[in-house]
């Protein structure tokens, strides 16, 4: 696993903790939870492009098509929960935000895995 | 130049819910994008590189990804005629799950290939099973007097 990925990991970590802290405290959006989404963001971004960069320098075999769908989706979460987080102001949609982290975990751990098994 | 007058109640605003939010409705909202978005890229996948292979279950697949799609935008727009979509939607949906997860059981040769239905959704932790029924139980709970 690159540093990169671990580093994704470490900050998709932060962002659920943050919103989990919301959700326990009843509280809105704030700068913190903002900062740690556009920090998650350009994180995902960066890893598509090492992604796709490296998918297209390798000759292992792996699930290219699934692969690319999976790395391309992960920088939508981010922006679609914060706007959900934005328009309804309550706790469930704060609990969403921590959802996504897991999500964003799993699907890097999935992609990880997909990577390495024919490597 | 700030007005601080409190706006009058949102005359949209559902009865029964607390303002400037839908609860649990907001999970279903992202539920469902999540699912929309898994189906139809399994779907396209499917279809484009090897329809022959199992046309029956990517075609449901595909039919799968529609639902999903339609059901996440009629819930998220929340008004009278969107909710009677989601209902129908959702409804196709429980259908879908139960029949696709009997058949996948009983005539296996038909599904040599998964849907996200397949086996009642066990390859995604049965959550196609049980979210059509929250869905039509939250549809069945917020609905307008």
């Amino acid at each position: 696993m690159s540093w990169l990925t671990v580093a994704v990991l470490v900050v998709a970590a932060l962002y659920g903790v943050v919103a989990l802290v919301h959700v326990v405290r009843d509280t809105i959006v704030d700068d913190r939870l903002l900062l740690t989404a556009v920090a998650l963001e350009l994180l995902l971004l960066a890893q598509v492009v090492v992604g796709v960069v490296l998918g297209l320098h390798t000759t292992r075999d792996f699930e290219a098509p699934v692969f690319y769908a999976y790395l391309g989706t992960l920088p939508l979460v981010p922006p679609f929960v914060t706007f959900l987080a934005l328009k309804d102001k309550t706790r469930w949609a704060m609990g969403v935000v921590a959802g996504s982290a897991v999500v964003i975990a799993v699907f890097l751990a999935r992609l990880t895995q997909m990577w390495t098994l024919n490597g | 130049m700030a007005d601080l007058t409190p706006l009058p109640p949102d005359p949209v605003a559902p009865q029964g819910r607390p303002p400037g939010g839908r609860g649990f409705g907001i999970v279903l909202v992202a539920l469902y994008a999540l699912f929309a978005l898994a189906a139809t890229g399994r779907a396209s996948y499917q279809l484009i590189s090897e329809y022959s292979k199992a046309p029956v279950a990517y075609l449901l697949s595909a039919l799968a990804a529609v639902i999903y799609l339609v059901a996440t935008v009629a819930l998220a727009r929340d008004d009278r005629t969107s909710l009677r979509v989601a209902r129908a939607a959702i409804t196709v949906e429980l259908v879908g799950v139960l029949v696709v997860g009997l058949l996948s059981y009983l005539a296996p040769s038909q599904f040599p290939d998964k849907t996200v239905w397949s086996h009642f959704g066990s390859g995604y932790g049965y959550v196609p099973l049980v979210l059509p029924v929250l869905g039509l139980l939250w549809l069945r709970r917020s609905r307008r007097p």
